[in-house]
């Protein structure tokens, strides 16, 4: 007699066919169960002995439930080849809590894969049908909802954005005693449309005024939307295809409104890869106009002469984190390393980096899950001893998720550091015309 | 002149092409299957000095570098195990071809040899590949029935490749026979099992890479 399956369970496995694709059905056939990606966790490494950490089971996960319901073997041979379905609620939420507390989706093991399996995007996908049958942490789904309902993830009214806004326009004219330094909102055909993480409009609103002062000394056309300003989209982290093509859509609906000529994304790791890289295939749109990272916005103003920058104003030792997504993910490792040299004076590099470093462990939603918090500060370990060796006093990174988790392990593991982004060490090492100059008063 | 019986004739031809051709016809029907699945989509603008067909080029030749990842850097010694396994199971494959249509390769008593002693290295190998599987518990939560028949049919068509590779039937015609009765085996089985891995893996490298390449990851960039 068939086993009874839960209503969630049936809906999850009527979801499944609909969300491989081919690069997928490949991956899923061509892991050879070789367990090479073992070692390559920062999960493993800091829970040694703990199989459900894994990379290869945790892909494990999604390819039983592929052999059970899309491949005619673990149909007619389920246990010969491993197959197996899921039939209670008590399966999904133990999927829920390999799925979402035991990957950052940092794509480490997919780059370490031998045959080129792409476990992080299994796991990804694992994600997305638990979220459509509504089986994820409460955190995922705050987030989630406040993306969808409000139209940032952190449920920043828009009144509150421009009062934001307002005031550090009020800052910077104070600092710098100038009038004339703006933050233009929903200004029409603008050189850069630039987006922020709500978090920065939150906690953190010294970035947008940092990044404000660089365009300004550069003399920049650019403008910061009333709509679609949030570039961060939770679809990543929750593998929801349709809430990551939604936000996205709002970024880019907002560009062309204004018809902006270019899109520049502050520093936020998942956000550029959200917006940049995987926003078109989710929204379905080729972009009609180019978009980058903030970190190539300032590097090229500095090689273009625009702004003027002096590295002794920042003398402490630094060290670089890659996000995952920018290194794994987008390709971007070199240009943050080139703007660092140019804007401190004593950069260390970690071991390892680029594109092999290990996560921070904020990753992949991992900051709004904090019942899995424990798991996470005990896996960064890995991260905190990457950082001690480096004897830096600053650990810069480019994504604020890193922000977030760098600074929670720091303080977990006493560390005795500081986290930064390139864009306030830029601000701090920018070199104000005369006039501007003498005007200017402390940051 | 070589006098060889009609079921030792039988499993070194028609045997063998039948079990090629059932191994085909279920490759085009997984084929068909495949294609049935929608093509993802690379929408973002390319990156970096790289390109789509660079980045599946570098993909694909990974397995070639292992210098370029950590796993096979960290684990040289799994590394040259697999390329050992590896090259022996090719080189059984091959063997199954020249034995009735071109026996004049292996004439030479040093190829023999070599090729005998591949074929055990292979095989010692894989039983070593076995044990790790067996006795890791991180190998045993990933793996199959599947796993661990596939693994030791191989370990026994290897070895039974090093007893057949003489090929001189004059002697016995047991280990001829039991090599390609396996060989036959080892071809319906294959589709159906891990072992098609093989098939797959570069469709699966090429598509990663190609991803990778059109953002500018592939090739990585070594850090210092």
């Amino acid at each position: 007699m068939a086993a009874e399956r839960s209503e969630k369970a049936a809906a999850l496995v009527q979801r499944l066919p609909q969300k491989v694709n081919r690069q997928m059905v490949l991956s899923l056939a061509a892991c050879a169960h070789c367990g090479l990606c073992t070692d390559q966790c920062h999960y493993v490494l800091a829970n040694p002995g703990d199989v459900t950490y894994s990379p290869a089971y945790k892909g494990d996960r999604l390819r039983k439930l592929f052999k059970a319901h899309l491949d005619w073997t673990g149909r007619v041979i389920p246990w010969w080849v491993g197959a197996r379905s899921v039939y209670t609620d008590e399966e999904l939420e133990e999927l829920k809590d390999t799925v979402f507390g035991k990957c950052t989706n940092c794509r480490r093991c997919s780059l370490n894969c031998p045959m080129g399996v792409d476990l992080a995007t299994f796991n990804r996908m694992a994600r997305g049908l638990l979220v459509h049958v509504g089986v994820m942490p409460d955190g995922v789904a705050h987030v989630a909802k406040d993306q969808w309902e409000i139209g940032n993830q952190m449920g920043v009214l828009q009144e509150d954005y421009l009062e934001t806004l307002a005031w550090m326009e009020e800052e910077l004219q104070s600092q710098y005693n100038d009038p004339n330094i703006k933050i233009p909102i929903d200004k029409e055909d603008a050189n850069v449309f630039y987006t922020i993480n709500p978090r920065e409009a939150k906690y953190d609103p010294r970035t947008i005024a940092d990044a404000a002062a660089i365009f300004h000394f550069a003399g920049e056309n650019w403008t910061m939307g009333s709509d679609g300003w949030d570039m961060t989209n939770f679809g990543l982290f929750n593998g929801d295809d349709e809430l990551g093509g939604a936000v996205a859509a709002r970024v880019y609906d907002a560009v062309e409104r204004l018809r902006a000529r270019k899109l520049v994304i502050s520093e936020c790791g998942h956000g550029l890869r959200s917006t940049m890289c995987e926003g078109p295939n989710w929204a379905k749109r080729d972009l009609t106009f180019p978009a980058e990272t903030s970190v190539f916005t300032m590097l090229n103003y500095i090689k273009e002469g625009r702004i003027k920058v002096d590295k002794s104003r920042n003398p402490e030792p630094v060290t670089y984190h890659d996000s995952c997504n920018l290194a794994r993910s987008c390709g971007i490792t070199e240009e943050p390393r080139e703007l660092l040299q140019l804007v401190c004076s004593d950069f260390r590099e970690m071991h390892p980096n680029r594109a092999e470093n290990f996560c921070c462990t904020g990753g992949g939603g991992a900051m709004s899950m904090s019942e899995y918090s424990p798991r996470r500060l005990k896996s960064a370990k890995v991260k905190a001893d990457q950082l001690k060796a480096t004897g830096a006093k600053i650990v810069v990174t480019s994504c604020h998720n890193c922000v977030d988790g760098l600074f929670d392990l720091i303080r977990h593991y006493k560390l005795d550091m500081e986290v930064k982004q390139l864009v306030t060490l830029t601000a701090k090492a920018l070199v104000l015309p005369q006039a501007a100059a003498a005007g200017a008063g402390s940051p | 002149m070589n006098q060889t019986s009609p079921l030792l004739q039988f499993a070194e031809n028609l045997l063998q092409i039948v079990a090629l051709l059932f191994m085909a016809t279920v490759y085009t029907l997984k084929i068909r299957w495949i294609l049935r699945f929608p093509q993802g989509k690379d929408r973002q603008a390319p990156r970096g000095v790289s390109s789509g067909p660079q980045g599946a080029k570098t993909s694909l030749l990974a397995i070639a570098m292992p210098w370029t990842m950590g796993s096979t850097r960290d684990h040289w010694f799994l590394y040259v195990q697999f390329v050992i396994f590896h090259i022996g199971v090719a080189g059984s494959i091959a063997m199954s071809f020249i034995i009735p249509y071109a026996p004049g390769v292996m004439r030479g008593p040093g190829v023999v040899l070599a090729l005998q002693i591949l074929f055990l290295a292979a095989a010692i190998v894989g039983l070593i590949r076995l044990v790790r599987r067996l006795g890791s518990s991180y190998m045993r939560s990933i793996s199959s029935p599947d796993d661990y028949f596939s693994m030791c049919l191989l370990i026994v068509w290897l070895v039974f490749s090093a007893l057949a590779a003489p090929n001189n039937p004059q002697v016995g015609e047991g280990p001829l026979l039991a090599y390609f009765f396996l060989t036959a085996f080892f071809l319906v089985y294959v589709p159906f099992s891990k072992i098609s891995h093989y098939l797959y893996y570069p469709f699966a490298r090429w598509y990663l890479g190609r991803t990778l390449g059109h953002r500018g990851v592939y090739p990585l960039v070594k850090g210092a």
